[in-house]
C-alpha cells in the first residue's frame, strides 16, 4: 500500500458555514506533504479531522489501509499552529511529561529529551519556566515534544512562524532528517518558499475545497504555461524577425526587461510555444539565427501558482 | 504506568508545591486550634490580674462577707463615696461598688462606680455575692436549725448521661453536643472541599484549553484520560491536605490538652470508654472531673465511633467530591475564561447550597423526612448524610445512600467525560445548557 492516509469525501459543516466540502487526497508514506491554502481555508479542520479532534460529518480518513480509530493517534505528533504549554511548569519536567505520556518510560525519555535539548542548543533551559522563555523559544521546546516519541506521521500546522532565520533553516533540517528517518509529514503553511524547499508532495484548499493536489515537480512543470526562455549570442533584431515565421509567441515585455539585465555578450528573451507545437523546430530556427546558449521552460514559482489557484485563473 | 496516574501525578506535584497550598495546609490548623484554644488560654491569663473594687457598705451586712475570687479584691472602706473620689488615691482600684443601707429589702440599691470600663463577668461576680448574701440572711431571718445543712443537702446537680440503643437494645454513649460539633465540622468540610477542590478542577481545565495544551495532549490522551486524571489528582492533593489536618490537630491539640491539665481526664475517659463498671464507678469518683467530660472523650476516643465519621467522611468526601469535580470539569472544558462560568455553575451551586440548609435543619433532627430524603439524594447526600452519620445510620439507608452516589457519580463522570470532549476543543462560543446537552450525544 502506497499512502498512509487516505482522505476520502470527507465534509464537515459548522454552524453555518462549510469548512470542508467533499474533500479527498492521499497522503503518501514518506516525504513530506504541503498542505497549502489561504487563512481559512480548512486545512486546520482537515488537521483535526485527521487527529480524531473532530469527526468529519460525511467520507472517512484511512490510515495505513484502516479506518482511522483511536488507536492509530498515538502514531501522530501534532505541533498545533498556537502552541500549548503549561506555563509555571519547568521546561524540563513538561517535556518529560508529554513524554511519558506519549508512551516512553522515564529513562527513555529523558536520554531522548537531552540529545534533542543538545541538538538545539538549549540544555541551559531544562530548570526555565515555560513563562520565561520567548516565542521562539517555546516553539523549539514544542517541536521536540512533537516528535520526540518518533511517531510515523508527523502534523506540523505553520512550524515556521516566530523564528529567526537560523532557528527556521534548523527546523527545517529536522523536519527533513525525520523524513530521511522514513517519518511521514504533513506540512501546513502558507510560506510558499519553504514549501518549495521541503515539500514532495502538495495539496492545495481554498473555500473548503480540494482544487490542486499531486507531486510537487509535476505541478510545477504542469502549470509552467510553455513559456520558455532563450539565452543567446547575436542579433537580437534578426531573432526576433526569425521567430514571427516559427509557431510560437513572442513575450514582449518580458523581453524587453530581459534585455536590460542581460550581459553585453549574451541576450536573452521569452517565447510562448503552444502545447501541439513541435519544440524542435524552434530550436532549430533559433540556432539558425543566432548562436544559442540555453532554451529551457520557465517553471513557474509556487507562489505564482498559488496565487493564480486561489483567483482560479487555473 | 497508566496515563491517567502520570496525569494525577503531575496535578498533585504541581499543586502540592505551590506555596499557596502550604500556606493553607500550615495555616489552617494553627488557625483552628487557635480559634479552640485561645479563648480559654487567655482566661487563664486574665485571672491571674487582680481588680481592686472598693466597698462603701452603708448596710454594714454585705462587705465583711464579700469573698475575694475571679479576679476580684474587695476592699471594704470606711469613707463615703465623696471622699473616695475627691481625696487622693491611696491604690489605684479598679472601681468602688456602694451597697445601699436599705439592700436587704431593695436589693436594687446597689451601685458600681468604675475607672475602667467593666464587663459581664465581674458584673455578674458581684450581684451573685450580693445575691447569695442577702438570700442566706433572709432564710436566717426563719430561724431554722441546721440550715447550713439542710441547705447544703437540697443543692441538687444534674448531669444528664444519654445512652442510646442500638438495634440490639446495646446501650452507647451518646452525646449530643459532640454529635452536633462532629456533624456540623464534617458537613461543613465537606461542603468545603467539594466547592474549593471543584473549582480547582475547573481552573485547572480553563487554564489547560486557554493555554492550548489540549491539542498538544490530544496525540498522547484521550480527553477523558485526562479529565480523570486531572479530578483524580485533584483529589489526592484534597486527601494530603486532610490527612496533614487530622495529624496536625491530633498532635497540637494534645499537646494543648497537655499543657491545659486534661490528661488525667483522657485516662478516666479511657477507662470509662473500656466499660469496665468498676473503673467507671472510679472515674465518677474522681474529683473535679465533670461526668460530661469524661463522656465526651470517651466517646471521642471510642475506634468503632471514629471509624464510622471519619470512614464516612472520606467514603462521602470522595463520593460527592467527583460527582461534583465532573459537573466542575464540564463546565471549565466548555468556556473559554472564568467570566463565562456564573451560568452554567448553577447546576452545582444550587445543589451545594440547598445540601448546606437541609445540613441546618437535620441538626437539629437527624432522623425527620427531609434529613432522610436528602441524605439519599446523591447531589446532597454526602453534607446531609454527615450530619446524620454521628447519631448513628441504620445499616440499609447507608448502604443506599452510598450506592446511589456511586452510580451517578459514574453517570455523570460519564456525561461530563461527553461534554469535556467538545468542549475542550470549541473556541470562540458561549455554550447555552441546550448546546451541552447535544454535546453530550455526540459521537466520535
Amino acid at each position: 500500500m502506497k499512502e498512509l492516509i487516505r482522505v476520502e469525501n470527507v465534509t464537515k459543516q459548522f454552524s453555518g458555514h462549510t469548512a470542508l466540502d467533499n474533500v479527498s487526497l492521499e497522503i503518501p508514506r514518506g516525504g513530506v506533504y504541503g498542505l497549502l491554502g489561504p487563512n481559512g481555508a480548512g486545512k486546520t479542520t482537515l488537521i483535526r479531522i485527521i487527529n480524531r479532534i473532530t469527526a468529519p460529518d460525511k467520507g472517512q480518513v484511512w490510515f495505513n489501509g484502516h479506518p482511522l480509530a483511536p488507536e492509530d493517534v498515538p502514531n501522530i505528533g501534532y505541533l498545533p499552529e498556537e502552541r500549548g504549554l503549561y506555563k509555571t511548569m519547568k521546561v524540563g519536567e513538561q517535556a518529560l511529561y508529554f513524554a511519558r505520556l506519549k508512551g516512553l518510560s522515564r529513562a527513555e525519555a529523558t536520554a531522548r529529551l537531552k540529545k534533542w535539548f543538545v541538538k538545539f542548543g538549549i540544555e541551559s533551559w531544562w530548570n526555565k519556566k515555560v513563562s520565561e522563555l520567548s516565542k521562539g523559544m517555546a516553539q523549539k521546546v514544542q517541536f521536540i515534544v512533537t516528535v520526540v516519541h518518533e511517531p510515523e506521521l508527523l502534523i506540523f500546522d505553520e512550524p515556521f512562524s516566530g523564528f529567526d532565520p537560523i532557528n527556521a533553516n534548523l527546523l527545517k533540517q529536522e523536519i527533513l532528517a525525520l523524513k530521511d528517518k522514513g517519518a511521514t509529514v504533513i506540512f501546513s503553511t502558507h510560506n510558499m518558499s519553504s514549501v518549495e524547499e521541503v515539500c514532495d508532495h502538495i495539496t492545495l484548499i481554498n473555500k473548503s475545497k480540494n482544487i490542486l493536489s499531486g507531486s510537487l515537480d509535476e505541478i510545477r512543470r504542469s502549470h509552467g504555461g510553455n513559456i520558455f526562455e532563450v539565452d543567446f549570442k547575436g542579433s537580437g533584431e534578426a531573432l526576433r524577425e526569425a521567430l514571427l515565421k516559427a509557431p510560437c509567441t513572442l513575450l514582449d515585455s518580458a523581453a524587453s526587461d530581459d534585455e536590460a539585465l542581460a550581459t553585453p555578450n549574451t541576450s536573452s528573451l521569452k517565447v510562448h510555444i503552444p502545447k501541439d507545437e513541435d519544440i524542435r523546430s524552434v530550436v532549430a530556427l533559433i540556432n539558425d539565427t543566432t548562436s544559442l546558449r540555453s532554451f529551457r521552460e520557465v517553471i513557474p514559482s509556487m507562489n505564482d501558482i498559488f496565487i493564480r489557484a486561489v483567483a482560479g485563473e487555473l | 504506568m497508566s496515563k491517567i496516574s502520570i496525569i494525577a501525578g503531575r496535578e498533585f506535584n504541581e499543586r502540592v508545591r505551590k506555596k499557596s497550598f502550604i500556606f493553607t495546609t500550615i495555616l489552617m490548623p494553627i488557625i483552628f486550634v487557635g480559634i479552640m484554644f485561645v479563648p480559654a488560654l487567655m482566661m487563664n491569663i486574665q485571672s491571674d490580674e487582680q481588680k481592686e473594687i472598693l466597698v462603701v457598705d452603708q448596710s454594714g451586712l454585705i462587705a465583711s462577707r464579700l469573698e475575694d475570687g475571679s479576679g476580684i479584691d474587695f476592699t471594704p472602706s470606711d469613707k463615703s463615696f465623696e471622699e473616695l473620689t475627691t481625696e487622693e488615691r491611696e491604690s489605684n482600684p479598679f472601681g468602688i461598688l456602694i451597697i445601699g443601707s436599705d439592700v436587704a429589702t431593695n436589693p436594687s440599691n446597689v451601685q458600681l462606680f468604675t475607672y475602667e470600663s467593666s464587663t459581664i463577668n465581674i458584673e455578674s461576680a458581684i450581684a451573685d455575692q450580693i445575691a447569695t448574701i442577702i438570700e442566706s440572711e433572709k432564710l436566717k431571718a426563719y430561724n431554722i436549725d441546721d440550715i447550713d445543712s439542710i441547705l447544703a443537702e437540697i443543692d441538687t446537680r444534674v448531669s444528664l448521661k444519654v445512652k442510646q440503643l442500638g438495634e440490639s437494645g446495646e446501650a452507647q454513649d451518646s452525646s449530643s453536643m459532640l454529635n452536633i460539633a462532629l456533624a456540623y465540622i464534617f458537613g461543613f468540610l465537606i461542603y468545603m472541599f467539594v466547592f474549593l477542590y471543584g473549582n480547582m478542577v475547573m481552573q485547572g481545565v480553563i487554564e489547560e484549553k486557554s493555554n492550548k495544551v489540549m491539542e498538544v495532549m490530544v496525540s498522547s490522551v484521550k480527553p477523558f484520560e485526562l479529565m480523570m486524571g486531572k479530578i483524580l489528582g485533584i483529589a489526592s492533593v484534597a486527601i494530603t491536605q486532610f490527612v496533614i489536618w487530622v495529624v496536625f490537630i491530633l498532635v497540637v491539640g494534645g499537646a494543648a490538652m497537655n499543657l491545659m491539665g486534661v490528661d488525667e481526664m483522657m485516662a478516666a475517659a479511657g477507662s470509662a470508654a473500656s466499660m469496665d463498671p468498676v473503673a467507671m464507678a472510679g472515674a465518677a469518683q474522681m474529683p473535679e472531673v465533670d461526668d460530661e467530660l469524661v463522656s465526651l472523650v470517651a466517646t471521642i476516643t471510642n475506634p468503632a465511633y471514629l471509624l464510622r465519621i471519619l470512614g464516612g467522611f472520606l467514603i462521602y468526601f470522595i463520593g460527592g467530591y467527583l460527582l461534583y469535580a465532573a459537573m466542575f470539569a464540564a463546565v471549565g472544558s466548555a468556556v473559554d475564561n472564568e467570566k463565562d462560568t456564573n451560568n452554567l455553575q448553577l447546576p452545582i451551586t444550587v445543589p451545594l447550597i440547598v445540601a448546606l440548609f437541609v445540613m441546618m435543619s437535620a441538626m437539629q433532627d437527624p432522623h425527620g423526612q427531609l434529613a432522610f430524603w436528602f441524605s439519599m439524594i446523591p447531589f446532597t447526600s454526602p453534607i446531609v448524610m454527615m450530619v446524620r452519620l454521628p447519631y448513628g445510620v441504620p445499616g440499609w439507608e447507608l448502604a443506599l445512600s452510598v450506592g446511589l452516589l456511586v452510580v451517578t457519580f459514574v453517570a455523570i463522570v460519564f456525561l461530563a467525560g461527553k461534554i469535556y470532549r467538545v468542549g475542550v476543543f470549541m473556541y470562540g462560543k458561549k455554550p447555552t445548557f441546550k448546546e451541552l446537552f447535544k454535546w453530550m450525544r455526540y459521537k466520535y
